[in-house]
């Protein structure tokens, strides 16, 4: 009488000893064996159009921090204060070498810099803080939702930050006319994964606010895995021999914006940043003109 | 092998055709479209004219340059439209300049205007028809109403006060940022966009239930929903407006509403587009007129600025060959490169106040 009810707990919990291990491993790996994404009309390929959205405080630090006051508490109060977050970097860190760890620090010290002509405009200051665009990966950990437009041939991915975009060619790699804010983006899929190689980036964006950052030699590959019908594992390897000592990792969840008519807004930050950056430039410079 | 060779020679010597047109204007359009990659090669181009879910395939990468003035020009008040012949002679003499411009650029034009070496627009550029307008018939903007005469009125009074010098040499001094137009700003470009010289590419993408338009300049995708949702409510507001879309017959029409209260300042166009945007209510028509071409026809409506709808109608062309693949649109980092022009803009106006 009593042996079967424990046979069942044993099985149950010999189940949750297995997914336990699962998740432990890899929960990507565990759900997307047993998630197949629809496909996209037409073809073979799974179906990633949607509007996602990471949902941590990547855009703050992406590596593991305390929580912090905003950079001007005398006037902002507690608004714009950073959360803490465990980091998105697989295994915590960032493999700096030692150069680039102090640069990094500067990069924070000086994240509110205002540029006061063209060059310093160039080198300093948090690039969000002018409405730059983000860069690859930065773009996707944003806090603002991004659209995949997916069609048989290519991709468009649309970010409502800044309305950056990026086109991504898949299957096919033309060469990259010039260094740019977005990189170039080369994609194919790998079973479900896409599978995006971004190159050529410019090196004035950040991947936080922490000052994080990478040269022109950065290469990213990102590859987004439908792991159910509302979530994406995004992975990306970020390379650059100029500034780190290897290659590492970032991951995270994505999540699929399924509001009742959710769309993209519009957030044209550039007007938001002019006084930032303009406002020195209405006086007297003391050079005659 | 034979015809390999053949083959790969055809698409040498296409090639070369294509880079003389584009250097010496000698090619026509038509003959670079033909020349320039066989329709499998062009990821853009429709095999189909409709999509699998049975929309008209509207998908490419598309041109909007054009010489054709938005108004009729005085001169020609009673002539809707070239004879061959008119058209003919125009364009050998907008070849001759294009010729001259890339060529021969007369002494410091090069330093102070946008000639056709910088705009390579290749195809598109004269219509038949003398303006853009079709409606009104006269080919002009409808008359203002006494709300929109006053803005007008205002925003050239504020100008005059600015200006610096005698025309044609006068200097406009900017007292900040704000007296810039967006566009300058690097914040919009002018709603509707009705045509433009340089970084003229854009995109179509469709999806069972989106229709994307991604244009190069501003890096603006305007990602059109297809089914009936309502609208945004009329406190969010936008530059480039809210659009819904919907397909009837071969036509993709386009409903775009709720536009920012900002001035969409055209820069150096002039009016129309110098007043504000949000009472503006547009409707847009795409449809595809043969295999490269599409017809892009929009009715802008605001009673508070002109006293009758007004429409205007322009290809959209898909044989460009300065825009053939998508790779062809560039990234406009137009902000991120924004700051020196800016910095010599109120330093200078500074010094002329």
């Amino acid at each position: 009488m009593q042996e079967k009810p424990r046979s069942r707990i044993i099985t149950v919990g010999g189940l949750v000893v297995t997914a336990l291990g699962l998740l432990n491993s890899s929960l990507a790996h565990a759900q997307s064996e047993s998630y197949t994404a629809p496909r996209l009309v037409n073809t073979e390929q799974p179906d990633l159009n949607g509007i996602w959205q990471a949902l941590n405080t990547a855009n703050w630090d992406i590596r593991p921090h305390a929580a912090k006051p905003s950079a001007i508490p005398e006037l902002l109060g507690a608004l714009h204060a950073a959360p803490a977050g465990p980091g998105v970097i697989e295994g915590g860190e960032i493999p700096y070498q030692a150069w680039a760890a102090e640069q990094q620090r500067e990069n924070f010290a000086g994240r509110l810099t205002r540029p006061t002509d063209r060059e310093t405009n160039e080198t300093t200051g948090d690039p969000e803080a002018k409405c730059y665009m983000p860069g690859v990966p930065r773009a996707t950990y944003m806090p603002f939702p991004f659209q995949i437009v997916q069609t048989p041939a290519q991709i468009l991915i649309v970010y409502e930050y800044a309305n950056a975009t990026r086109i991504v060619h898949m299957d096919r790699e033309p060469g990259s006319p010039v260094p740019s804010w977005m990189g170039w983006s080369i994609g194919h899929f790998e079973g479900d994964t896409l599978v995006v190689r971004v190159t050529d980036q410019v090196p004035q964006t950040w991947f936080d606010r922490a000052g994080n950052f990478h040269s022109e030699s950065l290469v990213v590959t990102e590859r987004y895995t439908p792991i159910s019908p509302y979530h994406l594992l995004y992975e990306a390897t970020i390379e650059d021999p100029d500034v780190y000592m290897r290659p590492w990792t970032v991951s995270m969840p994505l999540y699929r914006r399924i509001e009742e008519n959710a769309e993209i807004m519009e957030f044209k930050c550039v007007e938001f940043a002019e006084q930032f950056m303009y406002e020195h430039l209405l006086e007297d410079s003391g050079e005659s003109p | 092998m034979r015809n390999l060779l053949a083959a790969g020679l055809s698409l040498l010597l296409s090639a070369a055709l294509v880079a003389c047109g584009r250097m010496d204007g000698e090619t026509t359009a038509v003959d670079a479209a033909d020349d320039a990659s066989s329709p499998a090669e062009r990821v853009n181009a429709p095999s189909e004219q409709m999509t699998p879910w049975g929309h008209p395939d509207l998908q490419g990468v598309y041109t909007f340059a054009t010489n054709t003035p938005i108004e009729r020009p005085d001169a020609l008040a009673d002539m809707a439209s070239f004879t061959p012949a008119e058209l003919e002679a125009l364009e050998a003499s907008a070849l001759a300049r294009r010729r001259a411009d890339v060529h021969d650029p007369a002494p410091g034009q090069l330093g102070s205007s946008y000639n056709a070496f910088w705009t390579e627009n290749e195809t598109g550029q004269l219509l038949a028809r003398t303006s853009l307008i079709t409606d009104p018939e006269n080919g002009k903007l409808p008359p203002l109403t006494v709300n929109g005469q006053a803005i007008l009125d205002a925003w050239l009074a504020d100008r005059a006060d600015r200006s610096y010098g005698e025309p044609p040499f006068a200097q406009i001094a900017y007292r900040s940022w704000f007296d810039l137009p967006a566009y300058e700003r690097c914040v919009a470009r002018p709603m509707p966009r009705i045509w433009q010289a340089y970084n003229h590419g854009a995109q179509i993408l469709q999806t069972p239930d989106h229709v994307v338009l991604h244009y190069e300049s501003m890096h603006d995708a305007r990602i059109i929903a297809l089914d009936d949702r309502p609208p945004l409510h009329e406190d969010v507001r936008f530059w480039n407006g809210s659009s819904r879309g919907r397909f009837e017959g071969d036509t993709l029409i386009i409903e775009t509403a709720n536009y920012a209260n900002q001035w969409m300042d055209g820069g150096r166009s002039g009016p129309p587009i110098q007043f504000p945007m949000d009472n503006m209510k547009i409707t847009e028509r795409l449809r595809r007129v043969d295999e490269y071409t599409l017809s892009y026809e929009v009715t802008v409506e605001d009673t508070t600025i002109w006293t009758r709808p007004w429409t205007f109608e322009m290809p959209w062309v898909g044989d460009d060959p300065n825009y053939e693949f998508p790779e062809h649109l560039y990234e406009f980092a137009c902000h991120e490169g924004n700051f020196r022009a800016i910095e010599d803009t109120l330093r200078g106006s500074y010094g002329l106040r």
